[in-house]
């Protein structure tokens, strides 16, 4: 990191990259988010496909109840990792858990789940704010890619590896067993087994990306370079691609665009507004298209 | 050569409905078996007890005559969402290979799957997507992804729901090679005329097992109003039969 640091410094320097390039957390934003974004939008077409988009958003709420509890048992405010971590695996299986025992529809447990977990925070949260500055909350809830360090470019590096090794062996299997889980049975394939890991993947990736994107607008990346994919593509190989690289600039616009402009806006909520950008333009441009 | 399968007293409730009662059968391998019953009479029932798709009571087993063997089978009915661009290309991919649709360059992995199209005559739409489909074509394509693995039994939930006559016809002759083969197959089907003319064993399902044998000999004109009444036939001692 310190030699790609360097190297974009004296590239600012020599006026080939922009004066923000000087700057080492700029950096590292922009290498959190070239690691982020091909995930949340290649895991996103998953999401959209098995219908889990409301899942997604649950999970990313859940977080701040994550670090409410990791901050109460002693971790340090600004990176709660274990409470976050622990929290958000627990609801996420624990939803899925009871998902498949009972006859209630998906999407009010979803609901009730969402619920519980944003009272639970909302009440630890009071006792947070004796111990830290609950302005620090703003960067969990929106993101602050621009306070990202070598740690958490480490810990997202290393979830990432694992979700894309884990899904060049799983895609099909996982979107099959989604499609049609009777088909996906009978050749042997365990559906239980890729439900849960697909419900892993979403909850790593949701927390790794919480910093960069924000607990409240982690869901929005899942699914909005997926919807615009969507529109735009014909068979899932280009969905896949397509959704992770709008995902992609997406997270770099969205980055550099506040920084070159200097507007004070939460790396999380920029990020968002510029993937709806792209959603707007292929749905405006599929609507004209049509007529 | 398929397997033969072996049903013991085969009992299945949802709650507190019975859908299947003590049913008792032996399905001979290597032969074409239609399942048929009025609605509600537990035909689909008794295929997804057989593939292990629900709990039952009772006991099924697989008699392979050498080692165990692979199973095709093609659900009553799929739903495929229109928007999601899934295409009939990419639906075979994802049964038939563990590449990554987003990661598969293979070009094998693509000729193979569109000559599995082709079999059932859809070649010509394997790049439209699975939910623009019709009912008929959707069964065809199923179909193809059932025969992927060279399968020795089969086992298809009325298979040509929606069908026009073409796919009616790639389908029946499709299942004869297969019985020459000496694949067993086991099919859910409603058409009396249709099941006749593939000749296969017939087993009639309401609740219980009502009747099994040639088709000729069970869908007798004088037996048929009979056999397929809408009403329960409820008895305590199931008819047994060997096919």
């Amino acid at each position: 990191m310190d030699t790609l640091r360097f190297l974009a410094n004296q590239a600012a320097e020599a006026g080939w990259l922009s004066e923000s390039f000087s700057y080492a957390f700029m950096v590292n934003a922009l290498v959190a988010a070239l690691l982020v974004g091909p995930l949340l939008g290649g895991l996103g077409t998953l999401v959209i496909a098995k219908r889990l988009a409301f899942f997604s958003e649950a999970v990313g709420h859940a977080a701040l109840t994550g670090i409410a509890i990791g901050v109460l048992l002693g971790e340090p405010p600004e990176n709660p990792i274990i409470g976050l971590f622990c929290f958000c695996m627990i609801f996420a299986l624990l939803l899925h858990f009871v998902r498949n025992r009972t006859a209630v529809p998906y999407d009010t447990l979803v609901g009730v789940f969402l619920a519980v977990a944003l009272a639970g925070g909302a009440a630890l949260l009071m006792y947070v704010a004796r111990k830290i500055n609950i302005h620090m909350l703003e960067n969990v809830l929106f993101g602050s890619i621009l306070t990202i360090t070598d740690f958490d470019l480490l810990v997202l590096g290393l979830s990432c590896l694992l979700i894309i090794v884990g899904l060049m062996f799983t895609f099909n299997r996982i979107l099959l067993a989604s499609i049609s889980p009777d088909i996906a049975k009978v050749r042997g394939y365990n559906t239980h087994f890729y439900d849960y890991l697909f419900v892993m993947m979403i909850t790593l990736v949701t927390i790794a990306a919480v910093k960069i994107v924000g607990a409240v607008l982690v869901g929005a990346l899942l699914l909005i370079p997926g919807a615009t994919a969507r529109l735009m593509t014909k068979n899932m190989g280009s969905f896949v691609l397509l959704s992770s690289l709008l995902a992609t600039l997406s997270c770099i616009i969205g980055t550099l665009l506040p920084m070159e402009l200097k507007w004070p806006i939460p790396s999380g909520a920029s990020i968002i507004l510029v993937a709806a950008s792209f959603f707007l333009v292929a749905t405006f441009t599929r609507i004209v298209g049509r007529k | 050569m398929g397997p033969a399968i072996i049903l013991n007293d085969v009992s299945l409730r949802y709650e507190n409905n019975i859908i299947l009662e003590k049913v008792t059968a032996t399905l001979g391998a290597g032969q074409c078996h239609v399942v048929m019953g009025p609605n509600g009479g537990g035909k689909t029932s008794l295929l997804r007890s057989i593939l292990g798709l629900t709990s039952f009571k009772g006991d099924i087993q697989f008699q392979w005559q050498e080692s165990k063997g692979k199973i095709g089978y093609v659900p009553q009915k799929a739903t495929f969402e229109p928007s999601l661009p899934l295409t009939v290309l990419d639906f075979i991919l994802l049964n038939q290979s563990r590449s990554p649709l987003f990661f598969n360059f293979n070009k094998k992995h693509k000729v193979k799957a569109l000559q599995q199209l082709a079999r059932v005559g859809m070649e010509d739409r394997a790049l439209f997507r699975m939910g623009q489909l019709s009912g008929g074509e959707q069964q065809r394509v199923l179909f193809a992804q059932a025969l992927l693995d060279d399968p020795d039994l089969l086992v298809l939930d009325e298979p040509t729901n929606g069908m026009d006559d073409q796919g009616v016809r790639y389908f029946e002759s499709l299942i004869d090679e297969l019985v020459k083969e000496n694949k067993t197959i086991v099919i859910v089907h409603h058409d009396i005329s249709a099941v006749r003319r593939l000749r296969a064993t017939v087993h009639v399902v309401n609740g219980v097992l009502i009747e099994s044998g040639a088709a000729e000999e069970v869908l007798k004109p004088s037996k048929i109003e009979r056999l397929f009444n809408h009403y329960r036939h409820h008895s305590s001692q199931p008819k047994s039969e060997v096919a």
